[in-house]
């Protein structure tokens, strides 16, 4: 399919390397609404769900760029980010899981105090740059070839294994015994709890690790793009993208990849119009399109979804309380 | 009888003490409170200094105070926006957006039909605007959540990110009617007419009950009583009407609503729409009583989210908003004044954010506490086992 775009492009007489180039960024830039994705999946599978997914982003993404600018240390940074976005998780789960609070609420508090605590820390190195830690590997004999090669045996590290976390993670969820108390959880508590599974840690663990997984994608903000530290825009709302991502994806890990690059695609879009010369376009317009395309694709996919055929897990939401069942 | 373990476990109360419900609000302020100073000490300022700085830069002197009331005004209306959505479970959380909607319809009003008007009808024109700016971009995720249940939480957040851009458009990308085209340097919006600015409260010359003020106009304009008032409004539109009755209904049980007869699907609009309206009205109070223009780098300063936060400490109800609004608006007023407070006592503007998301995950885990109380009971031990066995068994019932 990419090939046959490649000859249109060719044929077309437009430039083409700029729209390769666009679209190995895309690759590039969709990894953290990705791992983000990827993590709700896991936690929303567990029937829980957590609307914070922008606040641990923030979280991941200073804790990442404060150990990385203190230690210079990929791995310390990525660590950082992880146990970052997580222990927002926790706070989460602690009040969805163990004082039964309103989920949805708590989502919101998460990105409210995620953005607070990420602004209030994150203020001493406010607009300081740091370089990315993470460059581009040429992956041998596959780099060179026309469009394939930059687009997906160019990338850092991270892209790669972002490949082995998607399939990892679908084969976790669907062919593993802690994957399958994972859905029964999701579907119903009150079977999984007869069958033996504490249905509270089997949530605490998925949704603490899904928490780990948006960390992930702060760290990668961090140590790939190596932004300058900037309050506003660092995440430019992808946590939300990725949470209507999940919906999109039926909760399955392989189709978000693909929504994720086209998210990646829009996100770039203003660059590469620009690298293509298009300028008739206003910036603030291309701006909005990844959230535009969010509304559309959201409104398209409930239209869709009669008789809730999606696959949301039957007990999303629902607090799990054995004495008041 | 020897005691085995300790069983601890949460029971729903039979009767919920009203008193309850305030020392769970002002229990979860504190450990906020706590949270945020843990956060201050690591970051090396002294918690207790900074507090008591904040709070008297913020409510204990009169320039302070009257600033928080300014900077309370968008927020009381930002907070009845969330309010009214929490009243049936829906969550507009496009509060944002809508404020800037609002801002850039008031501000259209402002320079294109209000001129020529007398000054009370043109501050009403100019607020109505706004108000209908902030409904129209509550709109299509009504009708989508109404029609489709396509997830309102979602698509609201996604129109403030269309509206801030959309904003950054009209003033900053653009030369569109809003800009103005005099100023050549950074692109600034145009300014509305005189007579749609909302009058500002002087302090009176001389003392008043005994007090004496400073001189000086404040920042407590009419926007404040169009936020009283809508708070009034909105009480009496959902305690008092057959279509707040409705709402509240649907909110506790829509398969009840369901059986009644209520349309959800209208509720949900008219819900959504009034939401969104009272959003715009902040946004309107913001162009018409502090900017005087369209300028998004002074709209898009996190109301709406923050009304999110009011609306839930002030667990939905109007009057409560408007208590809850002043105190965070203080917050907000106290973390602005303290960037000129001498330099151990200089924080980041931040700690009010970050104080605001503490309150709400404690008020909410605190929440529980409202409605259950914690039972500790002592487990005996295998001799006594037999006779309490049957008893245990009752557990799994609902108490």
């Amino acid at each position: 399919m990419i090939g046959s775009f490649a000859s249109f492009l060719a044929t077309s007489g437009i430039n083409t390397n700029v729209w390769v180039v666009g679209l190995a960024s895309a690759v590039s830039f969709a990894m953290p609404i990705l791992f983000a994705a990827v993590g709700e999946i896991l936690c929303e599978r567990s029937g829980i769900v957590n609307l914070g997914v922008e606040g641990m982003l923030l979280c991941g993404v200073v804790a990442a760029f404060l150990a990385y600018d203190a230690s210079d240390s990929a791995a310390l940074s990525m660590v950082c980010g992880l146990l970052a976005a997580g222990a927002l998780a926790l706070v989460h789960a602690f009040l969805c899981i163990t004082l039964r609070s309103n989920q949805t609420v708590s989502g919101l508090a998460l990105v409210i105090f995620g953005a607070g605590v990420s602004n209030f820390v994150g203020e001493p190195v406010e607009g300081k740059q740091i370089e990315a830690a993470f460059t581009d590997l040429r992956i041998p004999g596959l780099h060179d070839l026309p469009v394939v090669g930059p687009v997906l045996f160019h990338q850092n590290v991270l892209v790669y294994v972002s490949v082995l976390v998607v399939i990892s993670v679908a084969f976790y969820i669907n062919r593993t015994r802690p994957g399958l108390a994972l859905r029964a959880v999701g579907e119903s508590p009150a079977t999984a709890d007869a069958q033996g599974i504490s249905v509270s840690k089997v949530r605490y663990a998925h949704v603490v690790i899904g928490g780990m997984f948006a960390g992930l994608g702060g760290a990668y903000i961090v140590l790939v793009d190596g932004p300058a530290w900037n309050q506003e825009n660092t995440t430019g709302g992808i946590g939300w993208i990725a949470l209507a991502l999940v919906v999109f994806a039926s909760w399955r890990p392989g189709r978000v990849m693909f929504g994720a690059i086209a998210f990646g695609f829009a996100l770039r879009a203003n660059f590469t119009l620009q690298g293509a010369q298009i300028t008739w376009f206003p910036a603030e317009v291309l701006r909005m399109m990844p959230y535009v395309l969010t509304v559309v694709m959201l409104i398209a996919v409930s239209i869709t979804d009669v008789g809730n055929k999606l696959g949301a897990p039957a007990a999303l939401g629902r607090p799990f309380v054995r004495d008041e069942r | 009888m020897r005691v085995a373990s300790i069983d601890v476990r949460l029971e729903r109360r039979l009767a919920v003490w009203r008193g309850t419900a305030l020392l769970v609000t002002s229990g979860s302020l504190l450990l906020a409170l706590v949270v945020g100073g843990i956060f201050l000490k690591l970051t090396g300022h002294p918690p207790l200094d900074v507090y008591r700085e904040l709070a008297k830069t913020a409510y204990f002197n009169w320039y302070g105070f009257t600033d928080t009331l300014g900077a309370s005004t968008p927020l009381v209306l930002t907070g009845l926006a969330a309010a009214v959505g929490f009243k049936m479970n829906l969550y507009n959380i496009g509060a944002e957006g809508q404020l800037f909607l609002g801002g850039i319809a008031s501000a259209w009003a402002g320079i294109a039909i209000v001129p020529g008007m007398p000054g009370p009808l043109a501050v009403l024109t100019v607020m109505f605007a706004g108000a209908l700016g902030g409904a129209a971009w509550a709109f299509i995720p009504a009708l989508t959540r109404a029609y489709f249940n396509t997830s309102e939480i979602v698509t609201t957040l996604m129109f403030n990110f269309i509206g801030l851009y959309l904003m950054q458009y009209l003033i900053q990308g653009s030369y569109s009617y809003w800009r103005d085209p005099k100023i050549v340097g950074f692109p600034q919006g145009k300014e509305i007419v005189d007579a749609a600015r909302l009058p500002h409260w002087n302090f009176p010359a001389d003392s008043m009950f005994g007090i004496a003020f400073p001189p000086g106009r404040t920042q407590v304009h009419l926007g404040l009583a169009f936020g009283v008032i809508a708070a009034l409004g909105l009480w009496v539109l959902i305690e008092r009407t057959r279509f707040g009755y409705g709402v509240r209904v649907t909110g506790d049980s829509p398969a009840a609503a369901r059986y009644a007869g209520i349309s959800i699907r209208g509720s949900i609009i008219v819900v959504m729409l009034i939401s969104g309206a009272l959003a715009g009205l902040a946004g309107a109070g913001i162009v018409a009583g502090q900017g005087y223009k369209l300028d998004p780098g002074g709209l898009a300063v996190a109301l709406g989210y923050t009304g999110i936060v009011v609306a839930a400490l002030a667990r939905s109800n109007p009057f409560a908003v408007v208590v809850v609004a002043v105190l965070l608006g203080g917050l907000r007023t106290g973390a602005d004044n303290m960037q000129s407070a001498p330099d151990n006592l200089k924080i980041p503007v931040a700690i009010a954010g970050m104080l605001e998301g503490a309150v709400l995950i404690c008020a909410l885990g605190g929440e529980l506490f409202r409605t259950h109380r914690i039972s500790v009971r002592r487990v005996p031990s295998n001799s006594d086992r037999e006779e309490h066995l049957s008893g245990a068994v009752g557990v799994g019932v609902s108490p």
